[in-house]
């Protein structure tokens, strides 16, 4: 009983990691339809460019590690900040190197520009920090919380916190506001919404942006737990893209429940036989798409890539 | 002003000849030794970088003895990055540019395995001071002449010591396997299942997980169903410090035995200090293991105050001291010399301990799990342990 609880609780934390990052993909993928096929890569400047961050204002060379004392909330709060706003900044360079020649022509151009995009990211981030991984500590402290028996560290708590926000207010901002509209309409029809007066190119840049701060932010927030490295990007992105798929790239909290989905699964059938968990998840991801093409919570007959 | 001007030229022209005179001279008064290990890239890096401060300080030894045929000792250093072609490269310029009488190194098994044809054909002895995989030196034990030694751990050996501890240790007799999905986890459980089956004894539960895997909570709730008391984990450090992270949330500690990637810091930074110091692994040597390290220990630590993982370091010495040896003995630095004299060496004090007739035709393991201790981190150090149950370990134990 103990072991189910113990793997409910691990599957929802590993779970909202690839929850948090299928929401990049939702972003841009009900912008465009296109996303970042890079986003993996993404995590990386993501976690070590806070991390360096840190690691300057403790007075140390930008690598090498962290000593818990080094680590407070409110330094990795800035430090965050600055990372979701350094790889937001490098979402418009995406766009404009990897999306924009391609985007609207057809074609699967932009899937290779993405990936490419990713892997000059990550290899320039090789050359700035070398292959060898950064351990970081939580600031939320390494102490086990305990739920009837079942063990979660304070830092997974937060991660699903952030990615439940962040689902929620991608929700409202969808639905609800000006903007979300506008990028609903922008998907829908851009000459249309270019006829009504709303900024194409700006709508799409900005979804753009948002989804590739996601990215620096999932890579800050995982961190403590993967370890920041050139390498932590391609196995979660993976995942996370999954998720997208089997909760509805269309939707927020598809993905999100995509992400628990696939997390929980991951960890029961670990329970069983772990090498039978791939197995698993990509035989679930074949029979959602054959039984509903658009993901569980997503729009009916999109195009699938 | 022309005599000046042609005493002057006259004086270059003398500078130059005895410059060009004094080059080679000054070669044939040096023997050079290769270092080609990875000092900066994979989770095992620090043991090539304690390993070149061995490396480097019985260098000094020596020549500060007068070297070695009347010659001085010198160090060629390269950082593989552990990446195979660059290590293929490092070693084709080692032999071929630098000349080097000798190499030591390197870092990761996998290196090694992709350039051991090299020195092997060109007949420059390599003795690895760090790289554990088995096949390393029994690649070429078959060929007249095995070029390639090892004063370091070997997977098979210390995964014996491990499987002996677990037996005496365990109180049910229930042993069970966690490992990585990696070349090095699988070979690892491979040689474990076939060790315990020399014991009589089947583990209860043989679990695997993916090398980049942070939760193991699932594979290790099998662990606890199937009344497991000694856990091996046949993973590096880093994967080891996950398993005992995913221990502490299920609030549930077996004795953990894990191999000597433990002794890397990945271990101690990303398991904590606290939770770090519930694994027992295999060494070779201790900073704290005999007078001749406690000295080394010190003397590097005074220079070299970060220094990790004194092993390799350790390891590093008595590899330089070994080949400084077998040219003495040679009389030579010709590759094939030194090679006969490395199999017929007799008594030469290292650091880990006193060899005598450490390598022969058939063993090119200076070490072998009679030599290695167990050990753990202790107040961010690795500190020997010697328990009742090291203590009754015997050699009929170390079954491989």
């Amino acid at each position: 009983m103990t072991a189910i609880l113990q793997a409910l609780a691990s599957g929802l934390a590993l779970g909202a990691i690839y929850g948090l990052i299928a929401l990049g993909f939702n972003i841009t993928y009900a912008t465009t339809k296109t996303f970042n096929f890079g986003q993996g890569a993404f995590l990386v400047p993501g976690s070590l460019v806070g991390i360096s961050l840190l690691l300057l204002a403790a007075g140390k060379p930008h690598w090498g590690n962290l000593a818990p004392s080094e680590m407070t909330l409110l330094s990795y709060a800035l430090a965050t900040l600055a990372s979701v706003a350094i790889v937001g900044a490098i979402g418009v360079v995406l766009y404009y190197c990897a999306i924009k020649p391609f985007v609207g022509a057809g074609g699967l151009n932009w899937v290779l520009s993405t990936i490419g995009f990713g892997i000059i990211l990550q290899n320039a981030a090789l050359a700035v920090w070398g292959p060898a991984s950064i351990a970081v500590p939580s600031p939320l402290g390494n102490e086990v919380w305990r739920i009837a028996g079942a063990g979660i560290r304070p830092q997974e708590v937060l991660i699903a916190v952030v990615a439940i926000s962040v689902m929620v207010g991608l929700d409202l901002v969808l639905r609800k506001t000006r903007f979300g509209k506008a990028l609903r309409a922008v998907a829908f029809n851009p000459q249309a919404a270019a006829i009504v007066g709303i900024n194409v190119e700006k709508i799409v840049i900005i979804a753009f942006v948002i989804s590739s701060s996601l990215a620096g932010l999932a890579g800050m927030l995982i961190a403590p737990i993967t370890t920041a490295s050139v390498f932590i990007g391609l196995g979660v992105a993976l995942k996370a893209f999954s998720a997208a798929i089997v909760g509805g790239l269309t939707s927020p909290r598809g993905c999100m429940l995509g992400g628990f989905l696939l997390g929980i699964i991951e960890a029961l059938v670990g329970l069983w036989r772990a090498e039978m968990r791939e197995i698993t998840i990509f035989l679930l991801i074949i029979i959602v798409l054959v039984l509903r093409p658009g993901g569980l919570m997503g729009a009916r007959s999109v195009e699938k890539i | 002003m022309t005599t000046l001007l042609s005493r002057r030229m006259l004086g270059a022209l003398l500078v130059t000849t005895s410059l060009s005179l004094a080059a080679p001279a000054l070669a044939q008064n040096e023997i050079k030794i290769g270092y080609n290990a990875d000092q900066s890239a994979s989770g095992v890096a620090e043991l090539g970088i304690a390993g070149l401060y061995g490396f480097q300080a019985a260098i000094e030894d020596i020549n500060a003895k007068g070297g070695v045929l009347g010659r001085k000792l010198v160090g060629v250093v390269r950082d593989d990055v552990a990446s195979p072609p660059k290590s293929i490269q490092n070693m084709n310029e080692l032999i071929d540019n630098e000349k080097v009488a000798a190499v030591v190194g390197p870092t990761n098994s996998g290196n090694a395995l992709a350039w051991l044809h090299i020195p092997q054909q060109k007949k420059v002895p390599v003795i690895s001071h760090v790289a554990t995989a088995t096949d390393i030196t029994a690649r070429y034990m078959k060929e007249p002449q095995n070029y390639i030694f090892r004063v370091s751990m070997v997977d098979r050996e210390q995964l014996a010591l491990l499987a002996a501890y677990a037996i005496k240790a365990s109180k049910s007799g229930n042993i069970a396997i966690v490992a990585d999905t990696t070349g090095y986890g699988q070979a690892a459980t491979k040689d474990l299942l076939e060790i315990l089956t020399l014991h009589g004894v089947k583990p209860v539960a043989v679990e695997k997980f993916g090398p980049k895997d942070t939760d193991m909570t699932s594979q290790l709730a099998k662990v606890k169903a199937a009344g497991a008391d000694m856990v091996i984990s046949g993973s590096l450090g880093d994967a080891t410090a996950q398993v005992l992270k995913s221990m502490e949330k299920m609030d549930y500690y077996p004795g953990l035995l894990s191999t000597w990637g433990s002794i890397n810091t990945p271990l101690i930074n990303i398991a904590g200090p606290k939770l770090a110091e519930k694994t027992i692994f295999a060494a070779s040597t201790t900073e704290d293991a005999n007078e001749r390290a406690v000295a080394l220990h010190k003397r590097l630590i005074a220079k070299h105050p970060n220094m990790p993982a004194f092993v390799s370091a350790a390891q590093g010495y008595d590899a330089v001291t070994l080949i400084a040896a077998a040219i003495a003995q040679a009389n030579s630095t010709d590759g094939d010399k030194i090679q006969k004299a490395l199999e017929n060496l007799g008594k030469v004090q290292g650091i880990i301990k006193a060899y005598d007739k450490p390598f022969s035709k058939e063993q090119h393991e200076a070490l072998g799990v009679a030599d290695f201790h167990l050990a753990q981190w202790k107040d961010g150090r690795v500190v020997k342990v010697d328990n009742a149950i090291v203590k009754s370990l015997t050699a009929a134990d170390l079954k491989r």
